[in-house]
């Protein structure tokens, strides 16, 4: 009998064997040119107009190209466009509140038709629309008239339409566009290359309504073809034939939605995907490892990591002990031991990689407990921190935060005797808080939506900005955002966002913590990506058409 | 009987519009909406959103207009989806995860139902002690743990099955199993202790007095009617397994409805909360029906009328 059975069980496994086996040997890498990357997961919105999210960048940068785009080190340059309109090749008017695009006449839709100027004009009237009510409008509210549609959100049809029509954006001949803005606007062109003002087909939306980002409806100007969407499985993009420009290198990309970081670190080690995250705390382990670490791909990103102290609600209100707080955090520490090594110790605000970005500025806040205790007593407290009221923490209850805080909670002890009540919350709970600004004192991040000073001080620590969830007000500061915003002069401009970030540094409304840094396994067969701060989610997305595989 | 299953399908519908009603009001009232984002939309952006989705309106009528969306068939649109319809994505979804869940079913039942008999005929043996074992192992280890762990032999290390996706065969082995074993050790376990007391019934000693033949006892006898308290446990857990799993679908990239009640609820896609939500609903209270159905083809002591 047990023979019997143990014959069986041989039998199966072998059965199994042969079953398994044949199907499933290891791919050697070939040199075939596909592309096998992981996005966040299934892309909330792929209409350029509506997107807002990183993941859906990275599909809408393959298959979309706008007048104009960025180059490696995040310059601008002319893609639909024949050239990046100045004052001297009259691109722009004297008083800067007109800007003229010539269009680049080579540039075809994936199904052969000219892209025209009353594409754009299309497209950028639609971002207007309060019927769709796309996340990003609010960056162009400077196009005469734009504000004024979107928040018609009750008038009757006539009314929109008439609004519509008084938007200041015409196609004045097939190649030529005009957009005219409220006020001057210094950093206008970089808000064009951005993708809520790629162009659209009008037909294509007007024909397919909700379907049109599906495939093959989602007709777009760009190096790659949308293909195939398998919702909350995969997207396949491959190569346009008849793109205008240098023609992709690689035929396909095949951007998978794996949500599990475990499961797409196994899926990169079977050889299913060319390039992956690694978990949390495990980058100094693959930094370590024989074969992952020359794999390691680690850059900068245009992101910066803090906690916003909440300016209204005492003892915040204290500017000394803000700053003694920031003395008091040892962040390389904090990288080493929190982070993996990953990401570079902040003590400013504005990132490395962006005008702006001063490495001298925050000298106050290097780790010096000496200094942090003068801080303490320049603000009204006994240098061991006893009569410091207990500090309450808030942050989402997801990854690692919960470290990051318990960090905090063990330096602000250690260093300077001050107590830390951890308050973790559910993601959107504390999202809702923080944007209520019922918080106390909150970890959070910034990342650039495009590269400039100008989308990181007004909107942030501006008099009631939309995102100044710190409650910083300060009238020379907003004087000087006001006089930054419409300097035509870009080194004056420069010189103004330096004088302001300045001040902000100074008065500490958050703990400045970290600049992130990306760290991504990449095959060594894949060759050419051209990162930059402003990736997707994928490293290199910005540039995948010169991709290849070798 | 069919009096008994025309009430029961009555309650079915009053089941699901106390569920809708209460999953509706804890969606409204928990702190967090679709719009909060660590970056803060625009307080323009964020008001012609409200009005896209009808979301500035007052909460009844805007459960009213959801439960009049129902009755044609519309279970509205999820947000974090391209406004997709909420039943395209759960039809889009269902084969799959029911797929996934039958097979883990099926499995789970060819495994624990066997152990368990084994170990009830074979009380105190060897095989009991391995039965029982399996069963304790595999109800102890979470899901993700052995998920992870299959991974890593069957992909990383023997690199005979891929980690994820959907599509073939070989792409469901892993992630059935997986979900497979905590079912399984739980139906071994209520199988071994139904025909342990099945066997020391008196019908069955009477038919033993009779003569009849061992295997048709077995058959006849005590496998039929210990299998009544494994089908009462079974139902819930096809139900459980057919509505998905959101570690085993995260985990193994599968393109199922598991994965769509907690992205919605950490996105607060209200649509895609209510859809999935009634959805889990109908499957355990139509499961449940068919088991107590079920109840009276197998053991004919029990009637409906």
């Amino acid at each position: 009998m047990v023979k019997k059975v143990l014959a069986l069980i041989f039998a199966l496994v072998i059965i199994t064997t042969m079953l398994v086996l044949p199907a499933c040997s290891p791919s050697a890498s070939t040199k075939e040119q596909i592309l096998r990357t992981n996005i966040a997961g299934e892309p909330s919105q792929i209409d350029p107009n509506r997107a807002s999210w990183s993941t859906e960048r990275t599909v809408i940068m393959q298959v979309f190209e706008g007048l104009l785009g960025f180059n490696q080190d995040l310059s601008l340059r002319a893609i639909g466009a024949e050239e990046i309109p100045t004052v001297d090749n009259d691109g722009i008017s004297a008083d800067g509140k007109t800007y003229t695009f010539e269009l680049n006449t080579k540039v075809e839709w994936s199904d052969g038709e000219k892209v025209t100027a009353q594409d754009y004009e299309y497209s950028i009237k639609r971002l207007f629309s309060p019927d769709l009510a796309a996340e990003y409008t609010s960056f162009y509210f400077d196009i005469v008239g734009g504000e004024a549609y979107y928040s018609a959100i009750d008038a009757d049809v006539a009314t929109k339409a008439a609004l519509k029509d008084a938007i200041g954006v015409r196609a004045i001949d097939d190649d030529t566009l005009e957009i005219k803005l409220n006020a001057p606007r210094p950093t206008f062109l970089q808000l064009m290359a951005l993708w809520p003002v790629y162009p659209v087909r009008e037909d294509i939306i007007t024909q397919f309504g909700e379907q049109w980002t599906e495939p093959p409806n989602y007709i777009g100007n760009g190096p790659f073809i949308m293909t195939e969407w398998v919702h909350s499985d995969h997207i396949t993009l491959i190569k346009n034939e008849d793109y205008w420009g240098t023609k992709a290198k690689l035929d396909t990309v095949v951007l998978y939605m794996k949500t599990d970081i475990n499961a797409e670190y196994a899926a990169y080690q079977n050889n299913e995907l060319d390039i992956s995250q690694v978990a949390a705390g495990t980058e100094a382990s693959t930094l370590a490892d024989p074969v992952l670490g020359p794999q390691v791909l680690r850059y900068a990103e245009l992101v910066t990591f803090g906690f916003q102290f909440n300016l209204e609600v005492a003892p915040f209100d204290n500017k000394n002990l803000r700053k003694a707080i920031n003395a008091a955090i040892d962040r390389d520490s904090f990288i080493n031991n929190v982070r993996g090594g990953v990401g570079k110790a902040a003590y400013s605000w504005i990132p490395p990689g962006m005008p702006g970005y001063d490495p001298n500025l925050g000298a106050d806040y290097h780790f010096n407990v000496t200094k942090a205790k003068e801080f303490l007593v320049a603000a009204g407290y006994a240098s061991n921190g006893s009569d410091v009221p207990e500090l309450r923490l808030q942050y989402a209850d997801t990854g690692t935060n919960p470290t990051i805080a318990q960090f905090i909670q063990n330096q602000l002890k250690i260093n300077l005797g001050i107590d830390v009540a951890l308050e973790p919350m559910e993601r959107a709970a504390f999202s809702e808080m923080v944007n209520a600004e019922q918080h106390t004192w909150a970890w959070f991040g910034w990342g650039a939506d495009y590269p400039d000073p100008d989308n990181w001080l007004p909107e942030l620590f501006g008099t009631g900005a939309g995102n100044n969830h710190t409650n910083y007000s300060s009238a020379a500061f907003d004087a000087l955002c006001t006089e930054a915003a419409a300097e035509l002069d870009n080194t004056q401009r420069l010189a103004l966002w330096a004088d302001a970030q300045a001040m902000v540094v100074d008065d500490a409304p958050v703990l400045f913590m970290q600049y992130r840094e990306r760290f991504r396994l990449v095959k060594p067969y894949v060759k050419g990506l051209k990162y930059t701060g402003m990736d997707g989610d994928s490293p290199g997305d910005m540039f995948f058409a010169e991709v290849y595989i070798d | 009987m069919t009096k008994y299953i025309i009430q029961r399908i009555f309650w079915l519908f009053v089941v699901l519009f106390v569920v809708s009603f209460i999953t509706f009001s804890l969606m409204h009232l928990v702190p967090g909406g679709p719009w909060d984002r660590e970056k803060a939309l625009d307080e323009r952006v964020v008001a012609a959103l409200n009005a896209k989705y009808g979301l500035d309106k007052p909460f009844i009528v805007q459960f009213g207009n959801y439960i009049a969306g129902i009755f044609r068939g519309d279970l509205g649109v999820s947000y974090s989806r391209q406004d997709r319809d909420v039943t395209a994505i759960l039809l889009e979804g269902l084969p799959k995860t029911a797929t996934l869940g039958i097979t883990a079913f099926i499995l789970a039942i060819l495994i624990g139902v066997p152990l368990g008999m084994a170990a009830a005929l074979k009380q105190n043996s060897i095989i009991d002690y391995i039965s029982v074992l399996f069963a304790t192992v595999f109800a102890s280890i979470p899901g993700f743990v052995l998920g992870i762990l299959l991974m890593i032999i069957f992909s990383v290390t023997l690199h005979w099955l891929p980690t994820g996706g959907w599509g073939s065969v070989r792409q469901v082995i892993m992630p059935a199993f997986a979900l497979a074993t905590l079912p399984a050790a739980f139906i071994a376990r209520i199988t071994r202790a139904s025909t342990l007391e099945v066997m020391r019934q008196d019908y069955v000693r009477t038919a033993r007095a009779m003569g009849i033949k061992h295997r048709v006892i077995l058959i006849r006898h005590i496998l039929r009617n210990a299998l009544i308290p494994v089908i009462t446990v079974a139902g819930p857990e096809l139900a459980f397994l057919v509505s998905g799993s959101f570690i085993i679908e995260n985990l193994f990239s599968i393109p199922g409805i598991g994965r769509l009640f907690v992205n919605g609820v950490f996105a607060r896609d209200y649509g895609l909360i209510m859809g999935t939500i009634l959805f889990y609903a109908f499957a355990v209270a139509f499961i449940n029906l068919v088991v107590d159905i079920m109840y009276g083809v197998i053991d004919p002591r029990i009637r409906y009328d």
